[in-house]
């Protein structure tokens, strides 16, 4: 009973950062079709960039944040406009821009930083919720990615451009006779998945070391929560997010911290394998 | 079936066919005697490792160059073929000499059976199912209870490959008779494989191939059965990276977890792949060895900068001139010494 509440407590946390995080990789993968294999790199690079200018540079704290979002963000349009957006013509070649794209960062960090774990300053205290000490710093992060979610979703369901993202997600011919320009609508979403891996990275860093290779796993579990909820359905990322998020904490808490790291990936082999289009996803 | 390549062009003479292969004939005895003619230490496993990095590449080229299914799962292959030749090792005493084989079709045999139900679908879940299966793999081979059995992150490790000859021989000759074993035994296996690489994707069964790549509704509609195309070309391509793997981890125990990382057994391949110009298998295996020799080259040039060096380079490559450059060389010099020089030897 004891675990119960940790599972539900820490399983919550960690679906919220899952999806925030998520989300800003199922817009890309939504509307170009094409996953990202560098948004994990991004991840990795607000955590080094917050580190420089906070630690080594002495910059106030929301004026850091600030300026590494704003870095990341350009960072994310640039990679969209030079690896990806050109390699929609011939899709297996976003695969091998992207992937070279995130070893330029992770060599570059490693020659820079070196293999020492890098974290950022926690959200000081702590509170005890329903018997269990939580820090003050998960408060802050659900805070922040509640409010993430319900501002992605607004935007994609109340917006006139969050509709054409949709749109363009559906069909990407049909939004064009619509008089939707889809590179336009590519743009977009570029930035804000830079936003979004930003914010997470700032948001998690704290709580997790950062390395060179730390963009990885991350990425994965984005990959593994998109793929399972259906590519382009921002509902199902949601629900697989919860699902991805609570299993990976049920397991962290019967069966040990060394496995949980492998049994998701293989709830997601056995999803892709039976139900190929996702679970909440429709076949094209 | 008749072959169509029959059909269409005139029998080639004796002559012809003897000068065609001749360049090929001349390079590989250039560097099979390059042992003998005092190359020593370093240089001469680096040419191992590149000559077994060499199936890896043919592999890659032969079902995802002319499928543009892309296999990223490559480790996931190398890596079970590495694991079980060295957990045969650990665990039924089985000397490395023998379990090559075995262990090779063992990682086939599984690779195949996990891709089968992603072979059906099209699209991108193939490259990303066969992603994720190396980070599983190596997630599970340093997690706890069976990092125990499997070595954790300190792999595990054995007598190398040929150890047994080489114990009865004077001290001062084990290091060059093991070097210079494992650089003719993998020289030899390069060069097979790369023959009959070359015939299959020159062959009728090869074209299927390319046409999948090219439109695979098309491909159905002509009467190919593109799942059994698929299938035989993702066979015969993983049985060639599980040798690979299989010829690596007996040549270079200890076996750890690294052989599953895409930096280290994906990246070089691709590279020369794409360098090479995807599907020509001339092209990528050229390219194979330019870049792994002149990535070893550069480590005293620039040090870890190389590899950033090498990922701008893939990136330009493959959005300036997706269709390689390699090959588009070699053309080139065939045709100026095809001109220059066969010209004064007795024409075509």
């Amino acid at each position: 009973m004891e675990e119960l509440k940790y599972i539900t407590i820490f399983g919550f946390f960690h679906s919220l950062t899952y999806l925030v995080f998520s989300l800003g990789f199922s817009l890309v993968f939504g509307v170009a079709r094409l996953p990202n294999l560098s948004y994990g790199a991004l991840y990795v690079f607000t955590g080094y960039v917050t580190y420089t200018l906070l630690s080594q540079m002495g910059l106030d704290v929301i004026l850091a944040i600030a300026a590494s979002i704003l870095l990341t963000a350009a960072i994310s349009l640039l990679i969209g406009e030079f690896a990806i957006k050109p390699a929609i013509k011939f899709p297996v070649s976003v695969f091998i821009t992207t992937m070279a794209v995130a070893y330029i960062f992770e060599e570059y960090f490693r020659i820079q930083m070196g293999l020492r774990p890098v974290t950022l300053p926690l959200y000081p205290g702590t509170t005890v919720l329903i018997d269990v000490p939580v820090s003050n710093h998960w408060f802050l992060v659900g805070i922040i990615s509640s409010i993430m979610i319900l501002a992605l979703l607004l935007f994609l369901f109340k917006t006139n451009t969050g509709r054409a993202v949709r749109a363009v997600a559906e069909n990407w011919e049909e939004s064009m006779r619509l008089g939707i320009n889809p590179l336009r609508v590519l743009r977009t979403t570029f930035i804000i998945s830079g936003v979004y891996a930003a914010l997470t990275g700032i948001l998690l860093t704290p709580l997790k070391a950062l390395t060179p290779s730390g963009g990885w796993t991350p990425l994965f579990t984005a990959f593994a929560v998109v793929v399972m909820g259906g590519i382009g359905n921002v509902l199902g990322t949601v629900a697989a997010s919860f699902i991805y998020g609570f299993t990976e904490q049920l397991i962290i808490y019967t069966l040990g911290g060394g496995i949980a790291r492998v049994v998701p990936l293989i709830l997601i082999v056995l999803v892709l394998i039976i139900r190929p289009h996702g679970l909440f996803g429709r076949g094209e | 079936m008749v072959e169509v390549s029959k059909l269409v062009f005139a029998k080639p003479s004796k002559v012809s066919k003897v000068r065609k292969i001749l360049p090929f004939l001349t390079v590989v005895s250039i560097y099979l005697t390059l042992p003998a003619i005092g190359l020593r230490g370093f240089w001469i496993d680096v040419l191992t490792r590149v000559n077994i990095f060499l199936l890896i590449t043919l592999s890659l080229d032969l079902y995802s160059g002319t499928t543009f299914y892309l296999n990223l799962g490559v480790p996931f292959t190398v890596g079970v073929s590495a694991y079980t030749l060295a957990l045969l090792n650990r665990y039924l005493g089985v000397p490395v000499e023998y379990s090559i084989l075995p262990s090779a079709i063992t990682s086939t045999i599984f690779s195949f059976t996990i891709f089968i139900p992603s072979l059906r679908v099209r699209g991108a879940y193939f490259s990303i199912l066969s992603l994720l299966l190396p980070i599983i793999l190596a997630g599970l081979v340093t997690s706890q209870p069976f990092s125990l059995y499997l070595g954790g992150e300190g792999g595990i490790s054995y007598f190398p490959l040929f150890f047994s000859y080489a114990r009865a021989l004077p001290a001062g000759e084990r290091v060059f008779f093991l070097q210079a074993s494992h650089f003719y035994l993998s020289a030899a296996v390069a060069i097979v494989a790369y023959i009959i690489c070359y015939k299959i994707a020159y062959s009728d069964f090869g074209f299927m191939m390319r046409s999948i790549g090219q439109d695979e509704l098309l491909a159905e509609a002509t009467g190919i059965n593109t799942f059994r195309v698929k299938l035989i070309g993702f066979i015969a391509s993983s049985f060639l990276s599980a040798l690979a793997g299989a010829l690596y981890a007996a040549m270079r125990p200890p076996i750890t977890a690294d052989i599953f990382v895409p930096a280290n057994t994906l990246v070089p391949p691709l590279t020369a792949v794409i360098l090479g110009g995807m599907g020509t298998i001339v092209g990528p295996a050229i390219a194979n060895y330019l870049t792994l020799i002149i990535y070893e080259i550069l480590w005293g040039v620039l040090g870890s900068w190389r590899i950033i060096l090498y990922m701008c380079l893939l990136i330009v490559l493959v959005l300036l001139r997706p269709q390689g450059l390699i090959y588009y060389l070699y053309l080139k010099m065939k045709q100026v010494f095809s001109v220059r020089i066969f010209k004064h030897l007795g024409g075509v």
